[in-house]
């Protein structure tokens, strides 16, 4: 009877447990605190939080019930992360919620979403400099979009044992965007520049918003073939919206379809970041690489803008250039509130919006020209 | 291998530039593109400006001079059901159903109210307002009848 007492505990996760799970767990649980307490993008940071407790439980190798044991539970839902099928449906989903009135109503603003691009490509050069492998680097990189499905998609393709650490970041740096961005506004804008007050934007009307979705998969998946996945869900959902007729497939896909696809993703993301996969050097690299990745995205949106105001006659608030980064609605909101700070009757979140958006299409394409020139 | 060596061996300022480059052409084109969209919808809403390029302004608005539509001629008996309607339809709201309006002059003994009803709509003295209801135009009537 010892022996059997005996062989259970040695089955348990109190004789299996290392200091990396426990570590693990524990960021696990800062993470859902964040989420819940914090209300820091609760969405991903509680199902990612909880799926690290879930991928920490300390198990016996063989059982089957391991994220990276073949014919697990957690295994199989993995495999829509692996394969890169969660993030499509979740573009899907963000499509048919987005409004792309503000950018069709001052379309020069796409250009602050381009200029933000430019921390994926300076951070892919600086993780080569570190010693990471191209496609190493490209997934390191492509976190600077501020797009954690993009990320985690091109990631997947790329260098999948980076997964983990990269998703992990991606969606941390997306949480804390009220935290990292803020202050990178104020130093490079001048309280002046912060007080410009944006034109009313022109009516758009619903034709164009129905013809937008069309024209924009069209053109950049002409330009960038690689990024069909991630933009044609994205067009696909939003005409699904503007189509009207297509309501009902629209909520669907606003609701059930992101909703699932998240739940799905977060949990399985969360659990792959196994302690002794996770707590590797590499992962404090890419940790530190998607934070400056981060940063000179939000500073060169932030530097573009004031320098479209050299040329410009009606002049942009250059806060606009932090919306630049993907994470939507966050950036944009952060705008918002960093411009109201100086002036409270300035409202600047509608017209965050249409670098934000354009973010989303600039960080698909970006993870396109990557993934074709890696592949 | 570390630094610039490694970024250097593996292509990296090429891919890079290569990469902001297609990004930046890809959402300036779609910029461009989506800036002068409105104006091609216009175009299309309002044929007659790209008329206006190929024949020049004069000419334009020469064709573009539509003339006055001829008054629809209906005989005595039609005009006296026609001041019947004219009756019926003061008692209904603004904007009526047409439905409505021949049951009310089926009920009211109006000779022949669906050819009648015809009339009135070829005549244009009710007229459709686009969002299923009907109205009465008063000019045209009075015009019709005098």
């Amino acid at each position: 009877m010892d022996t059997l007492f005996l062989d259970f505990f040695q089955n348990t996760g109190f004789y299996l447990c290392d200091y990396r799970n426990i570590i693990m767990i524990l960021i696990g649980i800062v993470f859902i605190y964040l989420g819940i307490a914090k209300d820091y993008e609760p969405l991903l940071l509680v199902p990612i939080g909880f799926g690290m407790l879930m991928g920490n439980i300390p198990i016996f190798i063989g059982l089957g019930l391991g994220i990276y044991e073949n014919n697990s539970v957690l295994h199989y839902l993995y495999f829509g992360v692996t394969q890169g099928i969660y993030p499509p449906l979740i573009f899907l989903g963000i499509g048919a919620m987005t409004d792309f009135s503000t950018l069709l109503a001052r379309p020069i603003l796409m250009l602050l979403g381009a200029a933000a691009q430019a921390g994926i490509f300076i951070t892919f050069l600086g993780a080569l400099a570190l010693g990471f492998a191209p496609n190493e680097a490209s997934s390191i990189g492509i976190i600077g979009g501020a797009d954690g499905p993009t990320a985690i998609f091109l990631t997947a393709k790329l260098a999948p044992h980076l997964i983990g650490p990269i998703a992990v970041a991606a969606y941390s740096y997306m949480a804390l965007v009220p935290v990292i961005q803020p202050p990178i506004m104020k130093l490079l804008t001048t309280r002046k520049e912060r007080l410009i007050r944006m034109e009313e934007p022109r009516q758009v009307t619903k034709r164009e918003k129905m013809i937008f979705p069309i024209v924009a998969f069209l053109l950049c998946c002409f330009l960038a073939p690689a990024a069909l996945p991630l933009l044609g869900m994205l067009c696909f959902g939003n005409v699904l919206k503007e189509a009207v007729v297509t309501e009902r497939l629209a909520v669907t896909a606003r609701n059930a379809i992101i909703d699932t696809a998240t739940i799905l993703l977060g949990v399985t993301v969360g659990a792959s970041t196994q302690g002794d996969v996770f707590l590797v050097p590499s992962s404090v690299g890419i940790f530190v690489l998607g934070a400056v990745s981060f940063c000179i995205a939000t500073a060169s949106g932030l530097i573009f803008a004031k320098i479209m105001n050299l040329f410009l006659k009606s002049k942009i608030n250059p806060l606009l250039g932090a919306a630049g980064v993907s994470a939507v609605p966050d950036s944009a909101r952060v705008v918002q509130m960093v411009g109201q700070r100086e002036d409270p009757t300035n409202f600047l979140l509608m017209h965050a919006m249409a670098p934000n958006v354009s973010g989303v299409i600039g960080s698909a394409i970006a993870a396109g020209v990557l993934w074709s020139l890696m592949a | 291998m570390y630094g610039i060596d490694a970024i250097n061996a593996n292509n990296g300022w090429a891919i890079s530039v290569v990469g902001i480059t297609i990004v930046f052409t890809g959402l300036v084109v779609l910029s461009f593109v989506i800036s002068q969209l409105h104006k091609v919808m216009d175009l299309f809403e309002n044929p007659r400006k790209i008329k206006r390029w190929f024949i020049g302004e004069k000419e334009a608005d020469k064709a573009d001079k539509i003339p006055e539509p001829s008054l629809f001629v209906i005989t005595e008996e039609q005009k006296e059901i026609t001041k019947q309607f004219a009756l019926l339809a003061r008692t209904m709201e603004d904007h009526f159903s047409l439905p409505r309006l021949l049951h009310l002059s089926q009920i009211s003994g109006v000779k022949n109210p669906h050819s009648s009803l015809q009339i009135l709509l070829k005549s244009a003295i009710i007229f459709p307002d686009g969002e299923g209801f009907f109205c009465w135009d008063q000019n045209v009537y009075t015009r019709t009848i005098s």
